[in-house]
């Protein structure tokens, strides 16, 4: 038992760097069926995710990679979290993020690098994906009861989206419960400081330990 | 296994038609055989009188009949494997294999008042270990990389500047020759068990002065390669219309070639363009003009057809005297004319203004040059893979999307360059990272080349037999009052 308990989680490790996600949701279901720990499971993921990450940052992986690795991480993730559920466990984690591209922005690599290494870090991630209406973050916030709302627009033109954003949770009341973070090709620091956003940063890396300054973790 | 160089897999650049190629090549033989060329050794004559040269003595002149010509161009390789003292670092010259190569400096630039000083023997050595350790650099060159440095003089700068590119680096490396210097760098290469390219240059107009013929003869019989070089300079010491260049500057090569054919039939050698029109403002050649574009093109095509290796060497310098746009402009463009229309060699890394001055964050910065030109020339795969057309299926239209599939990680890194201090950030990342430009990060790989890199040691036998050739130079120069 103990040797097999070890190849699932090798195969999971395995199918991260290897960029794999058939491979993980196999090893995921199989981990479930032998009754592996689905922290542990995850955890053996999130260390090896966080070695891409570390490879990204120093510039000895790529954006292929970061993100082939995020997907692999992705094929197992809903199945051990849905066996968490099951069993009533929760995962420690730094935080709770919400995530997403604004709507009217359909370009999703910069969020996927930031969630991807968020993710690395230990934050636990609601990624809404591209095309997000300020509505629906607002919802997803309040719903997860967020701790961080990260959300991307790459265009001038759908930069000021994020300010709809920050509107539509003040609306709701959850602004003050919530930090926000902006990026995109286009965000400054002073555009981000001039909607009201907590926080900004040029690079994938340097958003994530954004993060942590911003939550104190 | 050698060094794979940069194979190009499409038709070369042909600047000249069928038509031109052979009028400018019979203008080569009427030039050979009708105004002749001076070779300034009684040894070199009699040489071509024994082979039915029409030879004047007197006049140091020799014309040569075509049939000859003919015949040595026919006997020198097309192609040939060069050795080095670690197998790595082997060549193949020929074929369709584009290489690059160091280009020196008398001395070397500093990088904040771009002023030239002369270098120390630390900066040579330093400047030697940054071209080993480079990915696109496959050659060095002679006076590698600064034609002398402390307080060596300058008879013993050749011998010295190839005793510390065998000691630094086990990249090739050619050598120049004066006062019979090629004695001792030839014993080098034995010492070292590895080859040394020999030169033969021209004194153009048609001319080639003893000491050049001298260091041919050592070379071609010690069974080592020889780079053949015209010098000319397009309405100074060669007519100053690029076709009438042409005639000369090819015409002194095959010139030199009979004469090392005639030594040693079979001596691998490369004809090399160290052409530059006359920079009528002052004085100097006219570097990084289009001129040199116009000739290496026309010169490569050449000899192409007289199947004979070439390389470029007028790429190396500029007339910037900084690390700059223009003189990024004034490599660049040649070198990429160069590598499109065949040259086998380019001289590049490391040339900053004239064969004034040579640095190695030059040399770093070029070797991305020369990434991105080597790229280039190795074309495009057009394959069921590269084609991809069941994953053009998969993906579809929107939201279809290629970034996270196994066939970009697998390809997108082979199918570009990407260079290695040049600047590619985004703006907030670059004003976060200290508003780096690439010469910052070119002088930072150099530390860190420093840091890391270590060439390939001699052994000590063959350190100390290094030494030893070094001072018996220096005893023989002393006996000759030359010290």
């Amino acid at each position: 038992m103990a040797e097999e308990k070890k190849d699932i989680l090798d195969n999971l490790k395995k199918a991260v760097f290897e960029y794999d996600r058939q491979l993980a949701a196999r090893s995921a279901v199989e981990a479930v069926e032998k009754g592996i720990d689905p922290i542990e499971a995850m955890n053996v993921m999130t260390a090896a995710i966080r070695e891409i990450g570390q490879a990204f940052g120093k510039g000895e992986l790529w954006l292929p990679e970061l993100v082939g690795a995020s997907d692999a991480m992705q094929g197992a993730t809903p199945i051990l979290e849905e066996e968490m559920e099951r069993k009533g466990r929760h995962r420690e984690s730094l935080g709770m993020v919400v995530a997403g591209t604004v709507f009217g922005d359909i370009h999703s690599i910069g969020k996927t690098m930031v969630t991807t290494l968020l993710t690395a870090a230990g934050f636990h991630i609601e990624d809404l994906g591209i095309n997000v209406k300020a509505e629906e973050f607002s919802a997803a916030v309040k719903k997860h009861d967020a701790d961080l709302l990260v959300m991307s627009a790459l265009m001038t033109t759908t930069m000021t989206e994020q300010e709809k954003v920050i509107e539509a949770l003040n609306k709701e009341g959850t602004r003050e419960k919530v930090k926000v973070m902006v990026g995109g090709a286009a965000v400054t620091d002073e555009f981000a400081e001039s909607i009201g956003a907590d926080g900004y940063d040029p690079t994938a890396p340097g958003a994530a330990e954004l993060a942590r300054r911003l939550l104190a973790v | 296994m050698s060094l794979k160089g940069f194979r190009r897999i499409f038709k070369p650049l042909e600047i000249l038609s069928d038509e031109q190629v052979e009028d400018i090549k019979r203008g080569v033989l009427a030039v050979l055989q009708n105004t002749g060329m001076r070779f300034e050794s009684e040894m070199a004559l009699k040489l071509f009188q024994k082979h039915e040269c029409m030879v004047d003595f007197d006049a140091m002149k020799v014309r040569f009949p075509p049939g000859l010509v003919e015949e040595c161009l026919r006997k020198t390789p097309s192609s040939f494997y060069f050795k080095s003292r670690n197998p790595a670092h082997d060549l193949i010259v020929g074929g369709n294999t584009t290489y690059f190569c160091a280009f020196p400096g008398m001395n070397t630039v500093e990088l904040d008042t771009w002023e030239p000083r002369r270098a120390t023997r630390q900066e040579n050595r330093e400047a030697l270990i940054v071209l080993d350790a480079l990915d696109n650099l496959h050659f060095l060159t002679p006076y590698t990389p600064y034609f002398g440095f402390d307080d060596i003089p300058p008879v013993l700068s050749i011998p010295e500047s190839a005793a510390a590119k065998i000691r630094y680096s086990t990249k090739l490396q050619f050598s120049g020759y004066q006062k019979d210097c090629e004695v001792y760098t030839i014993e080098m290469a034995r010492v070292a068990d590895t080859e040394i390219q020999g030169m033969m240059e021209s004194s153009p107009p048609l001319t080639y002065y003893g000491d050049a013929v001298m260091s041919a003869y050592r070379f071609a019989n010690a069974g080592l390669p020889l780079h053949i070089t015209s010098g000319a300079v397009m309405g100074g010491t060669s007519p100053a219309t690029v076709a009438g260049t042409l005639v000369t500057s090819v015409a002194e090569i095959v010139g030199g070639i009979v004469f090392t054919q005639l030594v040693k039939p079979g001596t691998r050698v490369v004809a090399n363009a160290f052409v530059f029109p006359q920079n009528m403002m002052t004085g100097v050649p006219f570097f990084g003009s289009v001129g040199i574009s116009l000739h290496e093109a026309a010169f490569n095509q050449i000899w192409r057809s007289y199947n004979i290796p070439v390389q470029s060497s007028a790429i190396g310098p500029t007339n910037s005297k900084g690390i700059d746009y223009q003189n990024c402009y004034e490599k660049a463009i040649p070198a990429l004319v160069a590598a499109l229309s065949g040259a086998h060699i380019i001289q590049f890394h490391g040339g900053v203004y004239g064969e004034i001055t040579h640095h190695p964050v030059q040399s770093i910065m070029d070797d991305d040059v020369a990434g991105v030109i080597g790229r280039l020339i190795e074309g495009i795969d057009v394959s069921d893979q590269t084609l991809a057309l069941d994953l053009i299926n998969e993906i579809g239209p929107i939201p279809g999307f290629y970034l996270n599939t196994a066939h970009t990680r697998a390809w997108w890194k082979k199918e570009q360059f990407v260079p290695k201090v040049a600047d590619l950030l985004p703006y907030g990342q670059w004003q976060k990272e200290g508003k780096k430009t690439a010469l910052d990060r070119a002088k930072e790989r150099m530390n860190e080349i420093l840091q890391t890199h270590r060439p390939v040691a001699l052994s000590d036998e063959q350190e100390k037999e290094i030494q030893r050739i070094i001072d018996k130079a220096q005893s023989d120069y002393a006996k000759k009052g030359l010290l």
